[in-house]
């Protein structure tokens, strides 16, 4: 009888946590999930303990990356334009297409390895992984979709109801949770599976070819300042020395910084499942590796903000054939193939 | 079992130390009433309309009598003309005692505008928030003015900017004296004069900026003249 009230007074505080911790966080009877990440990389910059990653919350992320009904006419998914075989760029499309058969004035990034990129798009203008998604839903010419209206819609749709709840123990539908999910889906997008990773874990009968040496070779002579290893990027944003478009108009992140010094800088792509992801070049311009290799060894613009790490790039004929070998290490056919990322057919 | 109950009651209700203060806004447009479609004049002799004010509210704190100050928990307040229920802003936490001064940031402190997706007002749901250059629109002013240099004669002060050169959160102090007390929660009412966005340091004339609606150097001036919006009308 004496303990009755401690375990009624228990109860009730347990009562309390229980208001206090809903709507935040996983829900009841997740799977949480730790992503398989090779020892020698530094800690992704993602903080995970804001977003704990469950197997829940990554189905929801999935379905809703490859959720037509995402877009205003239900027929542009994220998916659409970011397919897995092209390493989540789009294969063969220089510039992004939208919904009405819209086209956007950049090209499709890849996407992996975002759990260590600081900020996003082709000029740095979105600053986290979470609200990334923002940006191609609600442009006009992308996915043209409200989010107050995409809310409604995921709101009354049985299936949605059902996926927040296995992630989140209630069945309310947010914005934040909708970001949440669909960060923790293309945080699990990780790529570090080539060949070339394989020859520097020094796998057994694993080496680079001659060829692919020597291109090695002259990618780390002139190409790694910028594609730094081992993300293949340095994350930052830079002038390359590509001429300005006078059609586009794109002067890269001035438009975000309104700083002349940032004229033409664009965030440096990383060369990972390069030979995959053609057209390259932030409006898609260039559908040939060798062009791009042309452009920097006589094709740059000058300018005081071109990057002096590529000013006066000389790459001989032998340099473009070796260096093409040596990119072509960098695919990653397991994560080409992944089936955890592999489309979500929903036809409803 | 009746010091039980004693206990529960203690537990659910707020702590005998600590009281509330409630903060209304009404709207006003050189001294007079905020209404839609009504013309008002800029001190430059423009005429304009309001279709849209709204703005962020945050980091609130108090300063008692003996100059401590007390910040309530951090939440974050998005008022707006057209909803009644967001004129009413109850902050709660605060000891028992005298107080002389209210302190609050017009806007969303650095850190929201960079970790993610936000939830409650902070939803980007409500328009608040820029995709294509990651922050929240800290204030918004629409409307249309015949001096607009827009096609439709529109006004689109869209201001916002959390970082670098261009930081557009303003912090604001107001003097009001107010009590509390276990018995009862103080209301201050506070007035915020839209006119004095281009009224400031910085006249704004609609014919040169009709609008602004990226970070930049405008929008901290416009953030500069409208950190004097703010007056204390009286003090219940």
């Amino acid at each position: 009888m004496n303990l009755k009230p401690t375990y009624v007074i228990m109860a009730f505080c347990l009562f309390l946590l229980g208001i206090s911790l809903r709507g935040k966080g996983p829900g009841p009877g997740v799977t949480y999930v730790t992503l398989q990440l090779p020892d020698s990389l530094p800690r992704p910059l993602y903080d995970f303990s804001k977003n704990p990653l469950t197997k829940e919350g990554i189905a929801l992320g999935r379905y809703l990356f490859y959720d037509p009904k995402l877009s205003r006419d239900s027929s542009v998914s994220c998916g659409f334009c970011h397919q897995q075989y092209a390493a989540f760029g789009h294969f063969d499309h220089p510039l992004a297409h939208g919904v009405y058969g819209r086209m956007g004035t950049r090209s499709v990034p890849t996407l992996f390895n975002l759990i260590w990129q600081k900020d996003f798009m082709w000029d740095g203008g979105v600053n986290h992984l979470d609200i990334q998604p923002m940006s191609p839903i609600t442009a006009e010419n992308e996915m043209d979709m409200p989010l107050n209206e995409l809310i409604e819609r995921l709101k009354c749709n049985e299936k949605y109801q059902q996926l927040f709840k296995a992630a989140y123990g209630t069945e309310e539908v947010t914005s934040q949770r909708m970001f949440k999910a669909l960060a923790q889906f293309m945080a699990t997008m990780i790529s570090f599976e080539s060949r070339y990773d394989s020859v520097k874990r020094r796998v057994p009968g694993v080496a680079f070819t001659a060829e692919e040496a020597g291109g090695y070779n002259t990618f780390r002579q002139k190409c790694a300042g910028c594609h730094k290893e081992p993300f293949f990027t340095d994350f930052s944003a830079r002038n390359n020395g590509i001429p300005y478009s006078p059609n586009m108009n794109d002067m890269g992140r001035m438009r975000i910084t309104n700083n002349t010094g940032d004229y033409m800088k664009f965030k440096v792509p990383s060369l990972r499942n390069v030979m995959v992801s053609a057209p390259y070049m932030h409006d898609g311009r260039f559908f040939d590796i060798f062009q791009v290799f042309a452009m920097y060894d006589h094709g740059q613009e000058k300018g005081s903000t071109v990057d002096p790490l590529v000013r006066g790039m000389q790459l001989s004929p032998k340099e473009q054939r070796q260096l093409y070998m040596f990119l072509n290490t960098l695919t990653d056919k397991h994560f080409l193939q992944n089936e955890d990322y592999r489309e979500v057919i929903i036809a409803d | 079992m009746n010091r039980l109950f004693l206990f529960l009651s203690l537990l659910i209700g707020t702590p005998a130390a600590s009281q509330s203060v409630i903060l209304t806004f009404t709207h006003e447009v050189n001294h007079q009433p905020m209404r839609p479609n009504k013309a008002y004049y800029t001190a430059q002799g423009d005429t304009f309309t309001i279709t849209k004010f709204k703005y962020y509210l945050s980091n609130f704190s108090f300063t008692d009598e003996n100059d401590q100050i007390v910040k309530p928990a951090p939440e974050y307040f998005l008022i707006s003309e057209d909803s009644a229920a967001s004129k009413k802003v109850v902050l709660t936490g605060l000891p028992l005692g005298r107080y002389k001064r209210v302190s609050f940031m017009i806007g969303v402190d650095s850190i929201m505008n960079c970790t993610g997706a936000q939830n409650g007002a902070l939803d980007p749901i409500y328009g608040m928030f820029w995709t294509w250059n990651s922050g929240y629109i800290m204030a918004k002013l629409e409307g249309t003015s015949p001096s607009s240099r827009y096609p439709d004669h529109s006004l689109q002060f869209h201001i916002g900017g959390y970082r670098g050169a261009h930081q557009s959160q303003r912090m604001v102090q107001l003097k009001v004296p107010f009590i509390v007390t276990a018995q009862k929660t103080p209301v201050i009412n506070l007035v915020a004069d839209a006119a004095t966005w281009f009224n400031g340091a910085t006249p704004i004339r609609f014919s040169e900026t009709s609008g602004f609606m990226t970070p930049g150097t405008i929008a901290d001036r416009i953030a500069d003249n409208y950190s004097h919006m703010f007056s204390v009308k009286t003090n219940k």
